[in-house]
């Protein structure tokens, strides 16, 4: 029964790692950028939420939207203050991992200056476990994640494949000059997938904020699950992104049938390392991928 | 106010041994690990615990500490060094991470959250280091050692295959360089001599604990490279200065509530990380030209 327990622990936490780690993916398939930021725009997003729920009492619907809304700024300015300047005049890989660490610190020390360093939490009724089986507790939040996970996948990758935009955005990463050739501006589809990428991460933040909690350095973990679960599906794959994030989960939560707590991101990190020891193409990658 | 200066001149030549080294990696060979901290947390750990069960004194404590680093940099850079540099990002992050955990729940070794305390005092040939002053010579004379060594080899034909590497890791393997095995030896180098800024740190403090060897230590020391300027020598010395001396410039304002003084710190040198990567991607200390970090880890 434990077992069971731990696999619906897993699975919800995997729905919640899937969505940021395809945000990520997202965002460095279209335009090759290390967005390490990413679990900036996490934070901005859960935090938002938080204070404009949990604090001034705001219905939730409107917080999400302010979360949503936050997050999006948040990456088109990314996009637009930082990255772009830095590709106008070299665009390595290394500056703009940098740049993108030195947003990270900043966002998780003005959170903690302003709304301290303790951990918060969210509290609604759909937090509350239930007692579905005898010794098996589940929270609605739990199957609600997973739904809102498969829906959020799934709009996206319809979207990807059926609207023009989307197709400029798989496009821009196979091929940018073509993109302008077909007279579609390379800037502008890479805002969209800024755009896309930051606001898939806001449902994965409001879980967060609702099931484990809220502290400033959360954004680090996000950056780590991202980037390891974007590596364990391959890099460049969505769909790869989305299962590594949930194996991510349940190897978390599956660890904890052996293992104390403390040890669940000794757990990701092993998976990952064992990804890059044996299949560093990951799930769904393609050759190329690793040298 | 001659304690407080002599303090922070130890702190800085700890720190600027720590910025040294990263840049070896970082800065000629183009190999980005936010694993720093770790190395010089095992450095810290080793050394005080040979002091402590075998009353080392400070070379074999150094050396021990210097050898579980390399073992361990070995077993990063084996498997991650062989893929792109985004791996590597991603498994010293991850590395980082598990660190953390060990040293805080290893508590037989660790001493766990709240850490180590009494480390007698750094004993080398039969005497013992206890006034502030021997210890800034002793910190400085690692200090100037390593420069020296990292100076060595950054000439040496072994720094031009980092140098070709970095600039063009496919170039580089063309020419007949075994990439793989110079981009190891490379972090194997950097982490032992990492861990003698640990060392240094165990027996100066005399008390040591978790937290001084999380993530946001790995940070710190990045930005000291990159501020100051990657792929030149004294870029580094120059960052470590400057990041030691923020705090210490920031207390002097009398607006600044004394609990926000870590994250004002913290958020300065973000921005300066962020701004300098727009505008001046070599650092200050860096030359504009010649942008040092072209190609990053990423082939």
């Amino acid at each position: 029964m434990l077992l069971l327990q731990l696999l619906i622990n897993g699975l919800q936490l995997g729905a919640i790692y899937a969505l940021t780690a395809v945000g990520f993916s997202l965002i460095f398939g279209a335009t090759k950028i290390f967005h390490v930021a990413h679990g900036a725009a996490f934070t901005i997003a859960a935090y938002l939420f938080w204070w404009t729920n949990a604090v001034l009492g705001l219905s939730w619907l409107l917080a999400a939207a302010l979360a949503v809304a936050a997050a999006v700024a948040f990456g088109l300015c990314m996009e637009r203050c930082v990255y772009r300047p830095i590709q106008r005049h070299e665009g390595a890989f290394f500056t703009v991992f940098i740049a993108a660490f030195g947003v990270q610190i900043i966002v998780q020390n003005l959170i903690g200056t302003v709304f301290g360093r303790g951990f918060v939490s969210v509290t609604t009724p759909l937090s509350h476990s239930i007692q579905v089986l005898p010794g098996l507790f589940v929270a609605p939040v739990a199957a609600l994640a997973i739904v809102v996970a498969v829906i959020g996948f799934s709009a996206l990758t319809n979207y990807l494949s059926r609207t023009h935009t989307g197709m400029a955005m798989r496009a821009l990463s196979e091929n940018p000059d073509l993109i302008r050739v077909f007279g579609l501006d390379p800037g502008r589809v890479a805002q969209y997938a800024f755009a896309i990428g930051s606001a898939i991460v806001v449902p994965g933040a409001i879980f967060t904020a609702m099931t484990a909690g809220l502290n400033p350095a959360v954004g680090a973990h996000v950056m780590l699950i991202s980037l390891a679960a974007t590596i364990v599906g391959g890099i460049g794959s969505l769909r790869g992104a989305a299962y590594g994030g949930l194996l991510l989960g349940l190897a978390e939560n599956l660890a904890l049938w052996r293992l104390d707590p403390q040890w669940s991101e000794a757990v990701t990190f092993v998976v990952l390392f064992l990804f890059i020891i044996f299949r560093p193409a990951g799930f769904f990658g393609r050759p190329h991928a690793a040298k | 106010m001659w304690a407080y200066i002599i303090n922070l001149a130890v702190l800085i030549s700890i720190n600027a041994i720590l910025a040294i080294t990263l840049n070896f990696i970082l800065g000629y060979a183009g190999i980005f690990s936010i694993a720093h901290a770790l190395f010089f947390g095992v450095g810290a750990y080793t050394a005080t615990f040979f002091a402590m069960k075998f009353a080392a004194g400070f070379l074999s404590a150094t050396a021990a500490g210097m050898a579980l680093a390399a073992l361990i940099s070995l077993a990063l850079a084996l498997p991650a060094l062989r893929v792109r540099g985004e791996y590597f990002v991603a498994a010293s992050l991850g590395l980082q991470m598990l660190a953390v955990t060990v040293f805080t729940e290893w508590k037989s070794v660790t001493g766990g959250i709240g850490g180590l305390t009494n480390i007698p005092p750094a004993r080398l040939f039969g005497f013992a280091v206890t006034q502030p002053e021997h210890f800034l010579l002793l910190s400085l004379a690692c200090l100037a050692l390593i420069i020296l060594v990292i100076r060595a080899l950054v000439r040496s034909s072994f720094g031009r295959s980092l140098k070709a590497i970095r600039d063009d890791e496919t170039a580089a393997w063309a020419y007949g360089k075994n990439v793989a095995v110079i981009k190891t030896t490379a972090v194997v180098v950097s982490s032992a001599l990492a861990a003698v800024a640990g060392s240094l740190y165990a027996f100066y403090l005399s008390f040591i604990n978790v937290e001084s060897f999380v993530l946001d230590t790995s940070i710190q020391v990045m930005a000291m490279v990159i501020i100051g300027g990657t792929a030149t020598l004294l870029g580094p010395v120059i960052g470590s200065v400057l990041i030691l001396l923020l705090p210490a410039g920031l207390s002097y304002l009398p607006y600044l509530p004394v609990t926000e003084i870590g994250s004002i710190q913290q958020i300065i040198y973000g921005g300066a990380m962020v701004l300098l990567m727009i505008y001046r991607p070599g650092g200050l200390w860096g030359f504009q030209d010649t942008p040092p970090s072209r190609k990053g880890g990423a082939t």
